[in-house]
């Protein structure tokens, strides 16, 4: 017997109509994220085992190129014999107080910028002008304010990346929906309950964004803030390397470096999905 | 019952120069316990005047008063209900519920009881860990609904509250809100750009002309209740469908006034 016994209705061209066979698992994830992912890392891969090849070939030459395999070595010995670990804790401490003051105070200031005009049109001279202004440029007057220990590093972290939080902020209370505010009104609530019930909320893409920018210039800030006047620190270890000639070691600085702010900008990232999930809803 | 007094608003245009005139001298009475639909073309001051009745706005003259009390600001004893539900997105259909309770510092017991109550009122018990984005239209604006009721409102205010909804969803949401109505039968004002939905609920039919926003109608609509029982005999009574006619000609001579459509 056929198992296409079924009469064709006339006048029309049969139709297949059998199920497409479901395809597998293994298919489906390589479509959502297989190729992709095999991309990636396959030209972080390619890109390292050329780097170590060309050094190893001779083309490149370790003292001015290093290799990853010298880079993995040095930073091993860092570890195992404890000598990284002080830089990294002088670096993380000038990161963390720097940013985490550039939140506490960049953060209430742009809410009290977008919300009120006068408190905006008062201090937006000034933000305007530090914002245009290299912020580097103010480490010799934050030297010589605050001296050569942490502060003036802080102090420089904190200068360089507030104002992103300012802004961001600021850009966060102006986009939030005036009829969400409204809504507020109508149920009675006080201008410090939209502020803290709707207007915040609502600026939090936007404050994580803000954070994210920070955290780039952050790492920056807290680099050149040890070129100067430091004996500790991943900015001291890269630059002293460099004037040994110890290219693996400066790698190692950077490899530290960069690794964090990746980290930390996955953490954000995690953050805003977690706090913020209708925003990526409408972004989809 | 609300009395609305001489109420005439203005605001400037958005080019900062020209005035426009939402509403001009407008007076009328709302008997507690009425369902009333303020009904007109765009611009006709109808979404204004429920805005200073809840106390939103100021108006320009004139005053409101609400149980012999001038409104001076929003009162819990007036809830709103918003054309485009206005729901915080980052707060669950409960969230959103409790947000005015909170707001009002109701204690969080009291609160989870009312919040419990309102959401089985509108038949979302079942959704109260949802988020707006993963509700329908019709499902949002019964959070909205829920969120009004919540707060004990003596008056129900309702911005084109099914304005946004698919037509089948808002014929539900009609029906649903006839029988919540009937079960208390608390004074609503609603506001509606559609003829049927004005006459299918309402006791009466206040009618806006624009240029400037003012009263030009003011019709009883005398059919049984309850409407949601056999909301099909209602619709297709002779007159339904007369109230319905009457309207529509009123409305043609409004809208043929208008500079341009």
């Amino acid at each position: 017997m056929s198992d296409h016994a079924a009469p064709t209705p006339i006048g029309r061209a049969p139709i297949d109509t059998a199920p497409k066979p479901p395809r597998s698992a293994l298919a489906r994830w390589w479509d959502r994220r297989g190729f992709v992912n095999c991309l990636r890392w396959g030209a972080i891969i390619a890109f390292i085992a050329l780097w170590e090849g060309s050094s190893r070939a001779g083309w490149l030459d370790p003292l001015f190129g290093s290799s990853p395999s010298l880079i993995v070595e040095k930073l091993w010995d860092m570890v195992a014999d404890g000598s990284i670990w002080p830089h990294v804790l002088a670096s993380a401490n000038i990161a963390a107080l720097g940013f985490g003051l550039s939140v506490l105070v960049g953060v209430p200031m742009g809410l009290a910028m977008g919300r009120s005009v006068a408190i905006r049109s008062t201090l937006e001279p000034f933000t305007t002008a530090l914002n245009a202004s290299p912020q580097v440029a103010f480490l010799p007057l934050l030297i010589i304010w605050l001296g050569i220990g942490v502060a003036s590093k802080v102090a420089l972290v904190f200068l360089g990346s507030f104002l992103i939080m300012v802004i961001n902020t600021e850009a966060g209370v102006a986009q939030v929906d005036r009829r969400l505010i409204e809504t507020a009104r109508s149920f009675m609530a006080n201008e410090r309950q939209i502020m803290l019930k709707v207007i915040l909320p609502s600026a939090i893409p936007y404050i994580i964004a803000g954070m994210r920018l920070g955290v780039g210039r952050t790492l920056v800030m807290v680099v050149v803030a040890e070129i100067y006047a430091a004996t500790r620190g991943l900015g001291y270890l890269i630059f002293q390397a460099g004037g040994l000639y110890d290219t693996a070691q400066v790698f190692v600085g950077v490899v530290i470096l960069a690794s964090a702010g990746i980290a930390l900008n996955s953490f954000l990232r995690w953050l805003e999905k977690r706090l913020a999930p209708w925003q990526h809803v409408q972004s989809e | 019952m609300i009395e609305v007094r001489g109420i005439s608003h203005g605001y400037l245009a958005a080019d900062g120069v020209s005035f426009f005139q939402a509403l001009k001298d407008v007076s009328l009475q709302i008997e507690s316990g009425t369902f009333v639909s303020f009904l007109g073309p765009s611009g006709c001051g109808k979404t204004t005047l429920l805005r200073i009745i809840n106390g939103l706005i100021t108006p320009t003259q004139g005053e409101i008063r609400i149980a012999d009390e001038r409104v001076e600001g929003p009162k819990p004893d007036r809830a709103m209900v918003f054309q485009e539900f206005n729901l915080l997105p980052w707060r669950t259909a409960r969230g959103n519920v409790e947000f005015p309770l909170e707001v009002q510092g109701v204690a969080k017991s009291e609160r989870d009881r009312v919040v419990g109550r309102v959401l089985a009122q509108v038949g979302l018990e079942k959704f109260d860990n949802f988020y707006p984005h993963q509700l329908s239209g019709g499902m949002k604006q019964r959070v909205g609904l829920a969120r009004a009721l919540g707060v004990g409102p003596a008056y129900l205010l309702m911005d084109e509250p099914f304005g946004a909804l698919d037509p089948q969803i808002r014929e539900m949401m009609q029906l649903e809100l006839m029988k919540l109505w009937d079960s208390d039968r608390k004074t609503v004002v609603f506001v509606t750009h559609s003829v049927d939905e004005a006459v299918f609920l309402s006791d009466r039919v206040i009618m806006f002309g624009t240029s400037p926003g003012r009263v030009v109608a003011d019709l009883t609509i005398d059919l049984p209740r309850p409407r949601w029982t056999d909301d099909e005999a209602i619709k297709t009574s002779p007159k339904f469908i007369q109230y319905r006619n009457d309207i529509w000609r009123l409305l043609k001579r409004q809208l043929s006034n208008m500079p341009a459509i």
